[in-house]
């Protein structure tokens, strides 16, 4: 609500750093040139052990170096999805100039991450070590490792966060949940909250529990694999990454002299059954509604949205016209875009990445394209080919789970800040 | 942030010892031990061999063939509790808006039971790291998503409304009906069935715990294994199970004319920030838990008639657990009983907080506390009033449930009212 | 076999058993000089500490007491574990 904005005592959540590892790069730079550009990252498979399943084409982090930013000590008790969450965290707090000294106490920071597969290589090693050798052969970090609560705990260790620190064990939608769990921990007195989703699903026996889930893509081709939104859409391309944000209360960030970089605005979330994907109309709809009505944000004001794009015809459809139902006419003309296609899909951090990319292209002004896609069969503004210029103000994000979640997030560039960062890049 | 009333007004519960809230609260109430060498699979060659399990037919409890097929152990645990909470709320999902009905579920390790199953199929016992997808069963990648556990309860009653699945390692019950309770009390859900399940009695889990020394070796004790707080304690007893309680806005609960039993009046977690398995002396955070959750319920710490512990039985814990609980309560903590049930059906990880919580429902429908059994020998520096073996009487308004969890949670959810399910609490 | 500990697992073992499997990186010679020091001092952890022990205990094919896991310095440790493998052997 508007009045509730100008209440002294209202409590906003505003974005003040970002902190990516993905496909595209390690770091919200190269992250976004690669975006921005509307390259793929998208490659054959090349995992050791995974050559020979039917999924061959996936999103993988190349040349990521954990050690770099993060202890040893850290590496070794966690699995690769942790390593990603610690590195995403620890730049995010860079990239928000962020010190410890900034925190009033270390109460006043919490934690929350996204976890939709866990750790899940390491837990290969220990059952190896388990079946193959026996029960002695189990490290004790195992117990520490596999669980999805690990990065929010290792984040929160590492560095003496101790604000309220949860784990939502979503589908993909749960990245935006998390993003809304923090936004609210926020507006409930927490100053500061490092909130994001990383993931690594990319080791052998993670893929072969994917192969079960219909969405998943089996084409062979890098760029044909994953393009939604198009009549060649089959399915969906796995990715590993993910993104971490640092979210403060608006008043404290500008105290410190942190640059407000966007407001995390309204949220919304739904259930409409997993894999029904014609009843996902209604559900993210629904979602779209309730964020845009909590942000105070009429639908004609929506200036880009960032598509779920899961590449399923079925899918593909009701998520058009869940834009149509939700912002009528608007619909048709706001510029629409699923950058992940160049990325692929990584479960719960999919979103994240969405969110980060979001206030990216609100900062650049300037709608990143589709990867892949170029012959649109929907009645969107899908952009495709190459970045579209345009003043940014609102970004709606929407995200849908393979076991039925819906959601929708609207992030708005506050208005006191600047467009500094457009002559920069690109 | 104004924040709505938010009711408890259905429970349900599938514990060792005690499926359905009657069979459990009889076991609660006589002081009963569930725990016994594991059956479920051969523990020989283990460290711990003993847990606590829940003799459960599923088909008994209405579940289909299809859903045991789809459904992991730890989802069809969650979906018969969750089904009997409904029951007992009165509450009839097709007179509801789905849209403003969620569901919010924690669990610690999900699907792991049937990871390791197929893992051990597919890796030809642990053979090969190029694991053969094709020997994979059907539902494996059900058991892959942890989203699968609230999305399947909410599958069961039509849910429309917001969906969570929560993963704080142990605190995970508490915790998922901490975030139902602000689901409801925020208003983006009048009603919330809210809770958690977990199924961990496995080799993986069983030996990742082996590794650490966080489990009880008493194999040649098991029903006298689990000790909390008593000085001969040497870890905790592994446990199963699930619990689901209905969280209503109470406008809602009162215009359907429902009767409730109690309240949530507070929630809150905090990370320690210390060790992913290690605890403090001081209790410093699990302390300011309770503190924020004893605030927002307009209550101090000598307002709490019952503590109902995580008491795990580590050495560590109960230690660490009676420090925070003195520093909360002060010279009141000596005066309040607080026990642990983890001492008659383990502790079953993630489900372990929404079992505790349905227990204080239970206690405070009954005013009795319930007892901390196999408590014998008192540990100097566990110096609180631990209701030793035998449930008690007592008037009881006010509760308060704690828990701790790897990673470092702490977190603290009060319970407030007269738990008689008659009129306002 | 004499009445004096043979060392069977060195103090340059502890560093590489510490590095490899608690990624704690301390030179053997100042393991050695400080070797009176707590764990903690040099950032082994509890847990570190007993995937040292399981890790030995795989080594020699042998379980060692429970209290090596509770060691609080590296001089107390290697002095209950060789006194162990050797009074064991």
């Amino acid at each position: 609500m508007r009045e509730r904005r100008r209440d002294p005592r209202h409590r906003g959540a505003a974005v003040t750093g970002l902190g990516v590892v993905s496909p595209h790069g390690v770091g919200a730079e190269p992250f976004w040139k690669m975006t921005a550009d509307g390259t793929s990252s998208l490659t054959r498979l090349g995992r050791d052990g995974c050559e020979n399943y039917p999924l061959k084409v996936a999103g993988e982090v190349r040349g990521f170096d954990p050690a770099a930013l993060i202890e040893e000590t850290y590496l070794v008790q966690t699995d690769r999805f942790t390593h990603f969450a610690l590195t995403a965290a620890q730049l995010a707090l860079d990239d928000a100039r962020w010190g410890p000294a900034d925190a009033a106490s270390p109460y006043s920071v919490g934690v929350v991450t996204a976890a939709g597969s866990g750790g899940g290589e390491f837990g290969q090693r220990e059952l190896q070590n388990l079946w193959g050798q026996g029960p002695r052969h189990v490290g004790p970090y195992q117990s520490i490792a596999w669980f999805y609560a690990a990065s929010t705990g290792q984040i929160s260790i590492r560095n003496d966060f101790k604000g309220p620190c949860g784990v939502v064990a979503g589908d993909e939608a749960g990245g935006l949940d998390a993003l809304a769990h923090a936004a609210r921990t926020v507006r409930r007195g927490t100053d500061t909250v490092v909130v994001g989703a990383t993931e690594a699903p990319l080791a052998p026996y993670s893929i072969v529990c994917q192969l079960g889930y219909p969405e998943l893509s089996r084409s062979g081709d890098p760029g044909g694999a994953y393009r939604p939104f198009t009549s060649a859409a089959c399915g969906f391309a796995p990715a590993e990454g993910g993104a971490v944000l640092l979210l403060e209360e608006e008043r404290t960030a500008r105290e410190r002299g942190a640059e407000v970089r966007a407001t995390v605005a309204g949220h919304g979330a739904t259930f409409t059954g997993a894999s029904r994907w014609a009843e996902s109309r209604a559900g993210l709809a629904r979602a779209i509604t309730t964020a845009l009505a909590e942000a105070d944000c009429r639908p004609e004001e929506v200036d880009v949205v960032f598509a779920d794009a899961l590449g399923v015809p079925e899918a593909d459809r009701a998520e058009a016209l869940a834009l149509a139902d939700a912002l009528g006419p608007h619909a048709r003309r706001v510029p629409v875009t699923a950058p992940k296609t160049g990325t692929g899909r990584a479960y719960c951090a999919a979103p994240v990445l969405d969110a980060a990319t979001a206030v990216l292209a609100m900062e650049h002004g300037l709608v990143p394209p589709t990867p892949n896609v170029l012959d649109i069969c929907h009645d969107l503004a899908l952009v495709t080919g190459r970045a579209h210029p345009a003043e940014l103000r609102t970004a709606l994000i929407l995200s849908r789970g393979l076991m039925g979640l819906n959601s929708a997030l609207v992030l708005r560039r506050s208005a006191a800040s600047s467009s500094h960062r457009r002559s920069t890049l690109v | 942030m104004t924040r709505r009333r938010v009711a408890v007004s259905g429970i349900g519960v599938v514990a060792p010892g005690g499926i359905g809230a009657g069979q459990f609260w009889d076991l609660l109430s006589q002081g009963r031990t569930a725990t016994r060498r594991i059956s479920l699979f051969d523990p020989e060659g283990l460290r711990s061999q003993i847990a606590a399990e829940c003799d459960f037919d599923p088909a008994a409890h209405g579940l289909d063939a299809g859903t045991v097929e789809q459904c992991d152990r730890y989802i069809q645990f969650a979906r018969v509790a969750a089904a009997e909470a409904v029951r007992d709320a009165g509450l009839d999902p097709a007179r509801e808006d789905p849209w403003r009905v969620g569901a919010t579920l924690g669990t610690a390790v999900g699907g792991t039971t049937r990871l390791e199953h197929d893992y051990v199929l597919v890796s030809e016992r642990g053979s090969r790291w190029d694991v053969d997808d094709r020997r994979a069963g059907p539902a494996l990648h059900r058991a892959f998503a942890p989203s699968t556990l609230a999305s399947s309860v909410a599958e069961q009653f039509g849910v429309h409304g917001p969906v969570q699945t929560v993963s704080t390692g142990c605190t995970s019950g508490l915790d998922a009906v901490g975030y139902a309770y602000h689901t409801v009390a925020e208003g983006r859900a009048d009603v919330c069935v809210a809770g958690a399940a977990d199924s961990p009695i496995s080799p993986i889990t069983m030996a990742c715990f082996d590794a650490i020394k966080a489990t009880s070796p008493n194999n040649d004790d098991p029903a006298h294994a689990s000790r909390p707080f008593d000085a001969d304690r040497n870890g905790f007893v592994m446990g199963e199970g699930a619990a689901v309680l209905v969280l209503e806005d109470l406008e809602h609960a009162r215009a359907r004319g429902a009767e409730v039993y109690c309240e949530i009046g507070g929630y809150a977690t905090f990370g320690n920030a210390h060790h992913m398995t290690g605890l403090t002396k001081e209790g410093l955070e699990m302390a300011r838990a309770i503190d924020a959750a004893l605030d927002q319920a307009r209550l101090d710490g000598t307002a709490v008639d019952y503590v109902n512990a995580h008491g795990s039985g580590t050495l560590q814990n109960d230690r660490h657990e009676t420090a925070a609980v003195k520093r909360s309560l002060g010279a009141h903590a000596y005066a309040t009983p607080m026990s642990s049930i983890k001492s008659m059906v383990g502790h079953s990880l993630g489900a372990i907080g929404a079992i505790e919580l349905v227990a204080c429902v239970l206690a405070l429908k009954h005013q009795v506390v319930p007892p901390t059994a196999n408590y014998t020998t008192p540990d100097p520096e566990c110096d609180l009033d631990y209701v030793p073996r035998t449930a008690r009487e007592r008037t009881l308004r006010t509760v308060l449930s704690v828990g701790s969890g790897f990673g470092g949670f702490q977190s603290a959810v009060v319970l407030t009212g007269t738990g008689t399910r008659g009129g306002r609490p | 076999m004499t009445d004096q500990i043979t060392y069977q697992v060195t103090v340059a073992d502890l560093a590489a058993l510490m590095k490899r499997t608690a990624g704690v990186n301390v030179d053997p010679d100042d393991l050695g000089r400080q070797a009176d020091d707590g764990f903690d001092t040099f950032g082994l952890d509890s847990l570190g500490l007993l995937g040292i022990v399981a890790e030995l205990e795989k080594r020699h094919g042998r379980s060692l007491p429970e209290q090596a896991e509770r060691c609080k310095t590296p001089a107390e440790f290697l002095a209950l574990v060789n006194t162990s493998l050797q009074t064991g052997a």
